[in-house]
Order: structure tokens, then C-alpha cells, then sequence
């Protein structure tokens, strides 16, 4: 299981100096504008504008690629029916197949916009430190329980992930085959609730061990996060929040139809 | 079980994270309310890990395999946590396996965040049923019925969502059958959901006992002996 993704963070790029409430807010705003496509026509600009960024931020195109190979083949499972089986207009039939313009046209624009959305959220998550993602999360309003929640999470997600290969170890060198009968199901439901149980058990001496440091009085927020940073950091807010609206007056202008 | 970025209109992706923040607010002010909420975080940050790691072990259903959702579970073990976990499980879903995706987030926890509060609430069936059963038929049953309820319930938004909300102008006869395949295809899940959950709410019963008391601080009141982790394991389930 791949567990990191801030492995380029420590890169030097406009896009990792960008102040990250103000790029957090910045992407955000172009992922809600890319998201509010529902027309053909605009996924060129979306695209478009996701490349620039991407060349921008630095990040090794073998890096999207990789990122993007288990969303793209689900995406694919779901959308490749939709030519086959949506809309009425015929483009090309072969006996019972046959390839409809509609169908065509929805897996284009689903296609599209969901490249440039997933391609926004690594560029995001790829030029930020997780846990400044998170402290940046929490100076925009997010509750602290939750974050202080997601980061014990994360940290212990990497130990877990080894405890559950341990666990898968021990039962290979038992001569343990998974097949689907009763024996085998109740062996998994084992693992499982042994996996939960430690890590149950871990947590209690965790919650101690934070207790003795002062868990529980208050916690101070980094003062890096403070403020939007630079001048130039809240144009290019500006500026993604102008590609957004842009977006969704050009959508709104496609949609009211020609007298 | 999971809608990808792009899949649906913005209307609903506002709309799903405006409805995971009200639910999220609920289960925040439920668990502000317990005696010390702080004693409880680890708990549930270590639980929720636990939880997104083991939902990545392949279940063999012959001829193919599976991976669980554990939402009926987290519910039954977490209580008004397993919102807050579920949602940062989808979180790190969408950040390290693109599994969901960061506009549809809020969708997605309300599709399996809800209904594992729905199994929560099922869970507790365990205390009405007869006391002349053994607790393991209880748990069982109980386990059972949150796991399934959980996993239909989801299935069943996931796949009306799907039907409704995303605009591909499909005819009434393709989208019945759409449905229809769709529903069959994820019943032996709602089966498989059910009885995994039964499994392993019958091993957590019999081996820690005090993982399925839903994460509450019982207060000195409630058990004069000392608090949910001195209650005897015997006393938690019966």
C-alpha cells in the first residue's frame, strides 16, 4: 500500500512557495469552477490550465502518471459503458454494438473533468507537507479534534500497514491459503480483529504517553500559518479564483439557450 | 462504493459537504458531551487506521475477491466517532489511492458515514434481545444485522446517486436495468458485509470485550468500580 505522497513537497517551485492557506484556498476555488463544467466545449481550458500548473509546481510527470493509474482504470470501469448504452444518436453499430454520440460526448466531459480535478488535488497534496495541509485546514476553521484526530491517524496508518504484513507473514509460513469456505472466513475476521485489538491496545498506552507531555492543555497554533502570505501569493488566489468564476459564466452562457 | 471527482454536477458535491458538516457538527456535540472527549481521540485516531488498513485485506468470494467497507463495524465499535474516522478514512483514500476524490468527499462520507451511524444505532439491538441467548448469539446477530443494514444503506444511496444524479440520458429501460444489475451485483456484498461483521464483533465479544462499548466513558455513576476500562469483560456483554 503506497501511504506517502508529500515526497516531492521538498521541492522549489512557485507552486511549493505559494503560502499554503492562500494555495489551498486558490485550488480549491479551481476545483469548485472545474467541477461546475457540464459542457465539452470548456474541458480544453480545464485541461489546459491544469498542464500549466502542473509544469509549474516541478513535480515529475512519472509521479502524476503513477498517481493515476488505480483512479484511472476505476474511472474507465464506470464510465465505458456510457457510449454503448447512452443517448440515441448511432455513430457506429457492428451487430448488437453500437456507439452513441451522447454516451460519447458524457464520457468525454466526465473524463476530462476528472483529470484536471485529480491532477489539482496531487498538485495540492504534492506540494504541501500533509501535516501543513492539515495545520492550514485548522487555521481555516477545521475542529481541532478532527485534525488532531486525522494527524494520530496518519502517523499511526505506516505502523499498522507493517503490523498487518506481519500478520500476513505469520499465517503464509502457517500454510495458510485464502479460499472462500468458512475456515479460511473466520481466519480473516481473526487477523482483522487482532489488527484492531493492538491497535486498541497501542492506543491506550499512546493516550498515556501524550497525557504525561501535556495533552490536553491547550495546544499552539504554528505561526507560519498566520496570514496569506506575500502580495503575490493572494494574486495568485486572485487569479485562480478569476479562472473559476470565468468558468462558470462561460458555463452559464452555454447553457441559456440562443434565442 | 466510492464517487470519483467529476462524476457529479457541483450542486450535489456543495450540497453532500454542507450535510457531512451538519452531521459532522451532531456527532462533535455528542462527543463534547462525554466525561473527558480527549481520553477518547486516540482511541478512535488508532481504531480509524486499524479500520482503513484491515479494509484493504481481500476477502475470497469464489471466483473473485473483495475488499469490506467496514462502515457497520465502525459503527458498532466507534459510535459517533466512526463519522469523524470515516471521514478522515476517505480522506486519506482519496489522497494516497485516489479511492473517491476531494470534491466528492462530503458525498462520500454521507454515503457511508450515515449509514454506519445507522449501525450503531442496530448494534444496541443486542441489549433487547433475550437475555436466555448466549452473548455470542447476541453479538452475532446484532454484528450481523449493523454490518448489512450498514452496506445496503450505502449501497443503496451509492446507487441512487449514481441513477439520478449524474446526467447521461440514459432510456427508462437501460436505467431499470442499470439498476437492476447494479442491485444484484452488490447483494452478495450486503451478505458478505453481514456476516464478516458478525465474525469479528463474535472474536472482538469473546477476546476485548470493551472495544464494542462504542468508545463512551462510562462515568463512576453508571459503574461504581472505576471506569469503562475496569469493567469486567463478562459485565460488558452481558
Amino acid at each position: 500500500m503506497r501511504l506517502t505522497l508529500d515526497t516531492y513537497a521538498g521541492l522549489q517551485s512557485p507552486l511549493h512557495r505559494w503560502w499554503p492557506r492562500a494555495k489551498l484556498v486558490g485550488l480549491g476555488l479551481l476545483i469548485l469552477g472545474f467541477a461546475s463544467v457540464q459542457t465539452l466545449q470548456l474541458i480544453p481550458l480545464c485541461l489546459l490550465v491544469t498542464i500549466v500548473l502542473y509544469g509549474l509546481s516541478g513535480l515529475p510527470w512519472s509521479f502524476l502518471r503513477s498517481r493515476l493509474r488505480y483512479p484511472g482504470l476505476f474511472l474507465l470501469g464506470m464510465v465505458i459503458a456510457l457510449p454503448l448504452l447512452s443517448g440515441s444518436t448511432l455513430l457506429w453499430q457492428w451487430g448488437p454494438f453500437a456507439i452513441r454520440q451522447e454516451g460519447l460526448l458524457a464520457m468525454g466531459l466526465i473524463t476530462g473533468r476528472f483529470l484536471s480535478i485529480v491532477t489539482l488535488g496531487m498538485l495540492l497534496l504534492g506540494t504541501t507537507p500533509l501535516l501543513t495541509l492539515i495545520d492550514t485546514l485548522v487555521s481555516l476553521g477545521l475542529p481541532p479534534l478532527l485534525a488532531e484526530m486525522a494527524l494520530l491517524s496518519y502517523r499511526y496508518l505506516f505502523d499498522m500497514a507493517d503490523q498487518l504484513d506481519v500478520l500476513r507473514q505469520a499465517m503464509c509460513l502457517r500454510g495458510f491459503q485464502p479460499r472462500g469456505n468458512r475456515r479460511s472466513w473466520h481466519q480473516l475476521a481473526a487477523v482483522m480483529g487482532t489488527l484492531l485489538v493492538r491497535s486498541y491496545e497501542q492506543s491506550e498506552r499512546v493516550y498515556k504517553a501524550m497525557r504525561l507531555r501535556g495533552y490536553g492543555h491547550g495546544r499552539r497554533q504554528s505561526p507560519q500559518l498566520r496570514g496569506w502570505g506575500q502580495p503575490v501569493d493572494l494574486a495568485a488566489t486572485g487569479l485562480c479564483a478569476t479562472i473559476s468564476l470565468i468558468l462558470i459564466g462561460l458555463q452559464v452562457w452555454f447553457a441559456v439557450p440562443s434565442p | 462504493m466510492h464517487i470519483p471527482d467529476g462524476f457529479v454536477p457541483p450542486q450535489l458535491c456543495i450540497v453532500g459537504y454542507g450535510l457531512s458538516g451538519l452531521v459532522t457538527w451532531h456527532c462533535l456535540r455528542q462527543v463534547n458531551r462525554q466525561a473527558d472527549p480527549a481520553a477518547q481521540m486516540p482511541k478512535a485516531a488508532l481504531l480509524a487506521a486499524a479500520f482503513f488498513v484491515a479494509s484493504s485485506i481481500q476477502i475470497p468470494l469464489p471466483p473473485m475477491s473483495l475488499h469490506l467497507v467496514l462502515n457497520g463495524l465502525l459503527g458498532a465499535v466507534l459510535g459517533y466517532y466512526a463519522f469523524l474516522a470515516i471521514l478522515i478514512g476517505l480522506f486519506f483514500q482519496a489522497l494516497f489511492l485516489g479511492h473517491g476524490g476531494l470534491s466528492t468527499l462530503g458525498v462520500n462520507a454521507i454515503i457511508i458515514g450515515v449509514p454506519a451511524l445507522v449501525g450503531h444505532g442496530v448494534f444496541q439491538l443486542r441489549r433487547w434481545l433475550p437475555r436466555s441467548l448466549t452473548p455470542a448469539i447476541r453479538y452475532g446477530v446484532s454484528g450481523f444485522l449493523a454490518g448489512a443494514i450498514g452496506m445496503a444503506l450505502g449501497v443503496t444511496f451509492f446507487i441512487s446517486l449514481l441513477i439520478f444524479a449524474v446526467p447521461v440520458g440514459f432510456d427508462v429501460a437501460t436505467e431499470r436495468a442499470a439498476l437492476l444489475t447494479l442491485g444484484i451485483a452488490h447483494g452478495p456484498l450486503v451478505i458478505v458485509e453481514g456476516v464478516f461483521t458478525a465474525l469479528l464483533v463474535t472474536f472482538l465479544q469473546r477476546t476485548k470485550p470493551e472495544l464494542l462499548n462504542g468508545l463512551v466513558t462510562l462515568s463512576p455513576k453508571d459503574h461504581p468500580q472505576g471506569s469503562a476500562m475496569g469493567v469486567s469483560g463478562d459485565r460488558l456483554c452481558d
